[in-house]
């Protein structure tokens, strides 16, 4: 188990809850702040403990993106404990399509791997499709143990714990393999002030989309506008007289047909 | 009409993903368990059986990848839970396929797919013009349930793919009824202060016929239930769903979009809960909620 390398892949993504737009409905993108997802922050921190743990030798963390801030996020790896930080170079990453990311991540695992881990987010933070590492692992025969809220590793085998519709799902996988973690996995930590200093010396080596073997689509954006949800939005105050705001809404929900 | 091939393991939603799939061709099903494919069969003109009953994503997806051969298909649809979009992901790295998750809506181009789907955690839309062969995940409640074909499809048996993975499974517990079938779903937040409340939830969701969960935080930070609500956990699509003490948070509200009416009660008026809501009752859920549950017995007698 002494051998065992480990891929981290995160993202940039924009903080949604910050997401402003414009009076005709345009979102303003430029203005919305980008941040690390909480999922992939759990992700370095399962890395990081396989590290410490003596079960892997070497962690490597990965995002695509050109800008500083995407440097930044991997400056923060690097604090959390990772060990090498790559930037694959691809200008206005959040337009290209899952397929790319996806593409992206499986050739620099080839390229710069062999991997028997590799670690995402469950779901980033702005898009959430949960698609990205279901289809790393088909695109290079790894086994995919998704939505881990727990993750052990024992004699080369990974066992996760996750929580899907129906019920708990104990799974339980030999190596190579992808594993998707939610943020309820851990308590990711905070690096210390030396750690964050030492992290601004560390080299984040870089890579040209284009060098890998990837098509790089774009997403053909038609339209994009704030969601207004269609709802009636009728507002009943219950802050003095309760029984009729009670009689108010029970008689709105008998109009409905919905008690 | 060229096939249009639908992954579901639950017969709601695979009533309303056959809705989708007809509006782009001939509605085909891939499906688990006997059940499903019974109650299934006459909103597709085939369903293909794989005959597993613990899900296990690579058993799963590549019997999937099989159908699309044979029915030589280049649309897939699944559902937008944590099987469908895993199952999706999995067909669109192996199959060198387009992937568009949480999408209300699929039209056709001459060439192209037009596809509108949610993003940045269902604050906005985007209408985005995909390539073919395309699988998409369709959001819970986008599409209305399907109507039945005069005849059941033929059911097609299907082995399951090859794994190495072990699987053990514990079925949820539930207290009371499935909150993603329920008609009524009661759902509880942060402002709840302590796990005995829930009681009053619980009583609520009974009195109505219905079921009960909670958001994530209550679930996953404090124990106090095995599921929630949310993106990351269970997608309800009820007539009525009460959100108690909820801030409406993203994750949350993805989840409960597909509900018919919503009722929001929550003492600050600002939560983007009244947002997502048809009635919003602004005022201490601890004052309202008892009343309600009152009158409510008051009106069953």
């Amino acid at each position: 188990m002494g051998m065992t390398r480990v891929l981290v892949s995160i993202k940039l993504t924009y903080d949604v809850n910050q997401l402003k737009f414009e009076k005709d409905g345009t979102p303003i993108l430029d203005a919305c702040p980008r941040v690390m997802g909480e999922a992939d922050k759990c992700a370095i921190e399962e890395a990081v403990k396989l590290k410490e743990s003596g079960k892997a030798e070497e962690v490597v963390a990965l995002t695509i993106g050109s800008t500083k801030e995407h440097q930044r996020i991997l400056r923060d790896a690097y604090a959390m404990g990772v060990d090498k930080a790559y930037m694959v170079r691809l200008d206005s990453d959040d337009m290209a399509t899952a397929t790319t990311i996806a593409k992206i991540i499986a050739s620099f695992a080839e390229k710069t791997g062999p991997y028997d881990i590799i670690l995402l987010g469950s779901g980033a933070s702005d898009t959430h499709s949960s698609v990205v590492g279901p289809m790393v692992a088909s695109l290079l025969g790894y086994n995919l143990l998704a939505n881990a809220d727990r993750i052990e590793v024992k004699d080369s085998l990974v066992s996760i714990t996750s929580t899907l519709e129906d019920g708990q799902y104990v799974v339980e996988s030999p190596l190579p393999v992808v594993v998707t973690v939610t943020s309820e996995a851990n308590q990711p930590r905070i690096p210390t002030i030396r750690d964050i200093l030492r992290s601004k010396k560390k080299p984040i080596e870089e890579i040209e989309a284009a060098d890998l073997e990837a098509d790089l689509s774009r997403i053909e954006l038609v339209e994009i506008k704030k969601f207004e949800v269609p709802r009636k939005r009728i507002k009943i105050d219950a802050t003095s007289n309760v029984g009729e705001a009670v009689d108010k809404l029970i008689k709105e929900l008998e109009n409905e047909g919905v008690i | 009409m060229a096939s249009v091939i639908v992954y579901a393991d639950e017969a709601s939603t695979g009533r309303q993903l056959a809705s989708a799939a007809k509006s782009l061709g001939d509605p085909v099903l891939v499906t688990l368990g006997e059940d499903n494919a019974d109650a299934l069969s006459r909103y597709y003109k085939r369903v293909y059986l794989l005959e597993d009953s613990i899900f296990d994503p690579l058993k799963t997806y590549k019997p999937i990848m099989d159908v699309i051969d044979k029915e030589s298909t280049s649309i897939v649809l699944s559902p937008c839970s944590n099987k469908g979009r895993m199952i999706a992901g999995l067909i669109a790295g192996g199959k060198n396929f387009n992937v568009a998750t949480d999408v209300m809506k699929l039209e056709h181009g001459d060439e192209k797919i037009l596809v509108t789907k949610l993003t940045f955690g269902g604050n906005a839309y985007a209408k985005l013009s995909m390539t073919k062969p395309l699988v998409a995940c369709i959001a819970s409640g986008s599409y209305k349930e399907s109507e039945p074909f005069p005849e059941p499809g033929e059911i097609i048996r299907i082995s399951p793919g090859d794994s190495s993975l072990s699987v053990k499974f514990t079925p949820r517990r539930l207290e009371g009824a499935d909150p993603t079938k329920a008609e009524v779903v009661v759902g509880a937040g942060r402002g709840l202060k302590k796990k005995e409340d829930l009681e009053m939830i619980k009583e609520l969701a009974s009195l109505l016929g219905g079921a009960w969960s909670v958001t994530r935080p209550l679930a996953a930070d404090y124990g106090w239930a095995d599921s929630w609500i949310g993106i990351s956990g269970l997608i309800i699509s009820p007539k009525l769903y009460i959100a108690i003490g909820i801030s409406g948070q993203p994750h949350h509200t993805m989840g409960v979009r597909g509900s018919k009416v919503i009722v929001a009660i929550n003492n600050d008026e600002s939560a983007p809960i009244f947002e997502e809501a048809d009635y919003g009752v602004v005022g201490d859920l601890y004052n309202i909620v008892p009343v309600l549950i009152e009158k409510l017995k008051q009106r069953k007698k």
